[in-house]
């Protein structure tokens, strides 16, 4: 069952406050969170998180595609190898 | 041909109807370039064999409905499910613009921090469906960098170099000795660090 609209979306209290706080000082540096069920608000837009994974920090540079998700989809907890095989894919 | 000379396209998924036709994954950036295949080679226990195509429709989600010349019927289909899909690496097309770049072509390029400085090498990509990452061997250590304009700038093919700008304490992160797990909260109301 979807989370109530009432409620409004969860974000991790201090979480959320380290962002302000960023947000007001115009800096922004890496934010170590475990917190992967935190939801991301437009204000996190620009930020960089390292999500822990259960094993390790995942960097994840949030974009404006990625606002209404939660952050733990963005670390993977499996399956996380890497394969370079030659392919019709690269940074567009 | 060996795949040393290819590029990997895909792999085939099902088989689609009853008179030969294939579903194609193609594990592309864009598909539609591939509208007008006219040949494709398959991995057939080891080997790759050329096969042309007789018509292909793109379909939703990087898919492909695909029917090949001497594949009439399902039998003959089915037995080329889970096949791997090659072209020539001819095929892929040049990237001539340096804030463009094939993740397997910047596999050993060094990475250069605008404020740090030379950094480590790439020795992996891992492309994914949520986020791309570099794996950069920093101190001896893995650093995973986001592939994303606004940290990775330009590549410079001729002296195999990453021109980047890391978020600051980036590399903190993964060259902070203390374990993970002692940082971490016990309770629900701690999940953030500090």
């Amino acid at each position: 069952m979807a989370r109530s609209l009432k409620k409004g979306p969860y974000i991790d209290f201090r979480l959320d406050n380290k962002v302000q706080t960023m947000n007001d000082s115009g800096k922004k540096s890496v934010i170590k969170t475990w917190s992967r069920r935190s939801m991301i608000s437009p204000d996190f837009i620009g930020h960089t998180f390292a999500v822990h994974n259960g094993n390790k920090f995942i960097p994840v540079y949030v974009t404006e595609n990625m606002v209404g998700h939660k952050l733990g989809e963005f670390a993977p907890t499996r399956n996380f190898r890497g394969h370079v095989a030659k392919k019709d894919k690269g940074k567009r | 041909m060996t795949k040393d000379d290819c590029y990997l396209l895909g792999h085939i998924t099902k088989t689609h109807g009853v008179n030969g036709e294939l579903v194609f994954f193609l594990d592309v950036d864009d598909p539609n370039v591939y509208e007008e295949l006219e040949s494709v080679l398959i991995e057939v226990k080891g080997d790759l064999l050329p096969y042309f195509i007789e018509s292909i429709a793109i379909v939703k989600g990087s898919r492909a409905i695909v029917a090949i010349e001497g594949i009439d019927t399902i039998e003959q289909a089915s037995r080329l499910i889970k096949a791997n899909l090659y072209l020539p690496l001819d095929n892929l097309e040049p990237i001539e613009d340096n804030t463009r770049f094939y993740f397997h072509e910047i596999v050993d390029f060094r990475i250069i921090d605008s404020n740090e400085g030379e950094l480590g090498t790439v020795t992996t990509v891992y492309n994914m469906d949520t986020q791309d990452l570099i794996e950069m061997s920093y101190q001896g250590k893995e650093v995973l960098i986001p592939i994303n304009s606004d940290i990775v700038h330009t590549v410079d093919r001729t002296n195999k170099t990453l021109n980047v700008t890391l978020p600051d304490g980036l590399l903190d992160v993964y060259l902070s000795d203390a374990p993970d797990h002692t940082d971490a909260p016990d309770g629900d109301e701690a999940y953030d660090e500090d």
